[in-house]
């Protein structure tokens, strides 16, 4: 079966062949900004990866890097085993869906479908079997001869996706193809989306700000700051396995809380002095620590593992409370003026601001290399 | 555009950039207002009113009626109200058809070159290349010169003994580009799209600028080379400034005067002899009557013109 062949009626939505893409040591420099700093990244074929990171950690300059819309100052971009570096942008067969959906305002939704198509000189009867397959999975036929201005955000969104899907293309590259909907499309969305990931078995590379977003859309978590790459593994490693503090910090939701801590192992037990009281070491954790002969230590506690607790080892006093229904989060004020927060599942507790509280630690807390914010595996 | 009073189009002006900044759940909430507010409106209108009124509609109401008179030849002999037989005879007359069809010529010549050569350099100029700055500022130039400064230019330029045109085209010693029957409305109208350039170029770079980048990136990324890009995406978004271009260069083009009083006088044989030249002619031999007829009929005519132009271009345009 050729590829054209496969280009046939909703089953074979699939692409032939989903490529792989990689990032071979690639740096992007806007006179003196880093954007993209020595990335080495590869997507496998079908894989659906997510770079994630803060505002102006590059991902946009990455994606568009891939894209061919920027050139990199340094390294070798590829597509399946080409090296694309002066491939144009037309020629690399990907699809771009964009945060402003890029929508042709002039042309109505088949047009909009269709103009990847017709810009590679499909034949019309093909053409409208394509525009009619992809616009019914996605639940757009009855929108096809609106104009883009006479759309909601979702439809907007949806087809955009539609003309990325339609021309089958190597893989897909998205640049927060949700944020500009509200929560609740977003959601919707996002399930969709993954989805159509699952049923089109492509290769995607999905840029995002929103950790929840990463945490359901990846099969794999890239995280960028300043540039440069700081993890890249499964949501569930990345979650429970932090490669550092940085990383720790912005996975999670509410964020682990990261404290500076000197270590104590004087009297036998080993422990983390830090603002407040102290945090407790298992054995394995000591060893780790004292095998680095560190005299401090940042530690990292997610909010889930607190608790109130009255024979707990943390004294804070409650500064704010928030009920989200199923959980109750809690903002704690130390001795030293730092906040920490603490995730109570279930009903409303008593606790309220002003309230003081003694709080325990579940398990071990993360550690990280107070110099560098790596993480001290243990 | 051009330094020629634009009074007769500038009602028409209004319209289009109306047009363009049209609005309408606006436009019909306004209907619903309370007749407070729309005294309060009228009285902010009022000023523009006013002015348009002492120096617009009067003059226009004014000249329909000269239209009724003949003035004899002599100062000193009352002009007679004829009724509309000065109409009907200037209207049907050979002059008035032939000073037309010129004019049509003089637009032809005039308005789709400098709006082609406008999209061309403002298109050239958007590239993001070392330098380009100074290509946008020669291009934008010409905005800083009057009709009288270009016309000047291009009488020395296209002087037939002196001249560098006639050089360059080998009949220096000759009659002149300028005393040519064939050329001498060319010639006038090269003067005035280079004279409309800049304005034109200033247009289409800001419409251009105004176009969002990723539709342009979506495009490429969908497989569009740079000549279909432009074709599909820019032109299109291009489409209302087009539009505007064309109707005030068509205004412009009927009221264009001093290049051809400078450069040709009408001449020569009337070969330069548009509508608006005819009509200060007329009115430079006292003929009034004939003149307020000419005006008259301009200013129909210009209205038609847009009035068509809205009707049927318009709906081809695209607004955002
Ligand atoms: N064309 C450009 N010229 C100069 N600097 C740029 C350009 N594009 C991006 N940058 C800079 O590069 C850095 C990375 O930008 P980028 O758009 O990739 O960030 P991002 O991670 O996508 O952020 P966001 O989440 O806000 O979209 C930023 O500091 C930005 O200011
Ligand atoms: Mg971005």
């Amino acid at each position: 079966m050729d590829a054209r062949d496969s280009r046939i009626g909703l089953g074979e939505l699939a692409v032939a062949e989903p490529s792989r893409l990689a990032f071979e040591g690639v740096t992007k420099r806007f006179g003196d900004v880093v954007a993209v700093d020595d990335l080495t990244l590869e997507v496998e074929p079908g894989e659906s990866l997510v770079l994630l990171g803060p505002s102006g950690c590059g991902k946009s300059t990455a994606l568009r890097i891939m894209a061919g819309l920027e050139t990199p100052t340094a390294g070798v971009v590829r597509i399946g085993d080409r090296v694309v570096n002066d491939v144009d942008p037309k020629d690399r067969d990907v699809a771009m869906v964009f945060q402003s959906y890029a929508l042709y305002p002039h042309l109505n939704v088949r047009r909009n479908i269709e103009f990847p198509l017709r810009s590679r000189h499909v034949p019309a009867d093909e053409r409208d079997r394509l525009v009619a397959t992809t616009a019914q999975s996605l639940g757009l036929e009855t929108l096809l001869d609106r104009k883009p201005a006479q759309l909601s955000g979702g439809q907007r969104q949806r087809v955009a996706l539609a003309r990325a899907i339609v021309r089958h293309p190597r893989a897909f590259l998205m640049d927060e193809p949700l944020s500009n909907l509200d929560a609740r499309l977003r959601t919707e969305m996002r399930a969709e989306l993954a989805e159509l990931h699952l049923r089109l078995g492509v290769t995607v590379l999905y840029v995002t700000h929103d950790q929840v977003e990463a945490m359901t859309m990846g099969q794999r978590i890239a995280i960028l700051r300043d540039g440069a790459l700081q993890q890249v593994d499964a949501p569930r490693t990345v979650h429970d396995r932090p490669a550092n503090a940085f990383v720790a910090g912005f996975i999670g939701s509410p964020p682990m809380n990261i404290l500076a801590g000197r270590v104590d192992t004087t009297d036998g037990t080993a422990e983390v002095v830090v603002d407040g009281g102290s945090i407790p070491l298992g054995p394995a954790a000591a060893a780790a620590l004292r095998q680095r002969g560190l005299p401090d230590v940042t530690v990292g506690v997610r909010p889930e593992h607190l608790r109130a607790d009255p024979a707990g080892t943390l004294k804070v006093t409650v500064a704010l409370a928030e009920y989200l229904g199923h959980e109750q989060h809690l903002g704690c004020r130390l001795p030293g003026g730092g906040l920490l927060t603490v995730r109570l599942p279930g009903t409303r507790s008593a606790l309220g601001p002003g309230d003081a509280v003694t709080l325990a630690v579940e398990g071990d807390p993360h550690l990280f290399d107070p110099v560098d914010g790596n993480r001290i595996d243990v | 555009m051009s330094d020629a009073g634009l009074a007769p189009g500038a009602a028409a002006l209004g319209e289009v950039a109306a047009g363009a900044a049209r609005d309408a759940p606006n436009g019909r909430r306004r209907l619903g207002r309370t007749g407070r507010e729309a005294a309060v409106g009228y009285l902010f209108v009022l000023p523009a009113m006013a002015i348009f009124a002492v120096f617009v509609f009067y003059p226009l109401l004014r000249t329909f009626w000269l239209g009724f008179f003949r003035v004899a030849p002599y100062p000193t002999i009352p002009s007679k109200f004829v009724g509309l037989s000065q109409y009907k005879s200037v209207l049907t007359s050979h002059d008035f058809w032939a000073s037309l069809g010129r004019t049509v010529e003089f637009v032809i010549l005039t308005v789709p070159i400098g709006i082609l050569l406008g999209v061309g350099l403002a298109t050239l100029a958007d590239a993001r290349i070392r330098g380009i700055r100074f290509f946008r500022t020669l291009y934008s130039s010409t905005v800083a010169t009057s009709v009288a400064v270009a016309s000047v230019i291009f009488f020395t330029l296209l002087n037939p003994t002196v001249g560098l045109f006639s050089y360059w085209l080998g009949i220096e010693g000759g009659n002149g580009i300028l005393q040519s029957n064939t050329w001498a409305l060319p010639a006038v109208a090269t003067v005035t799209v280079w004279q409309n350039i800049g304005f034109t170029f200033i247009l289409m770079s800001a419409a251009l600028q105004a176009i969002p980048q990723d539709l342009l990136e979506a495009a490429r990324i969908d497989g569009a080379g740079g000549r279909r890009r432009f074709w599909r995406v820019t032109l299109p978004l291009l489409s209302p400034t087009v539009f505007f271009a064309g109707v005030v260069g068509i205004i412009a083009s009927f009221q264009a005067f001093g290049q051809i009083d400078l450069l040709t006088q009408g001449g020569p044989d009337n070969h330069t002899m548009v509508l608006i030249y005819y009509l200060y002619t007329s009115f430079q031999n006292n003929d009034f009557g004939t003149a307020s007829v000419l005006a008259t009929a301009l200013f129909f005519i210009l209205l038609a013109v847009t009035l068509v132009q809205f009707r049927f271009i318009e709906r081809r345009v695209f607004y955002g």
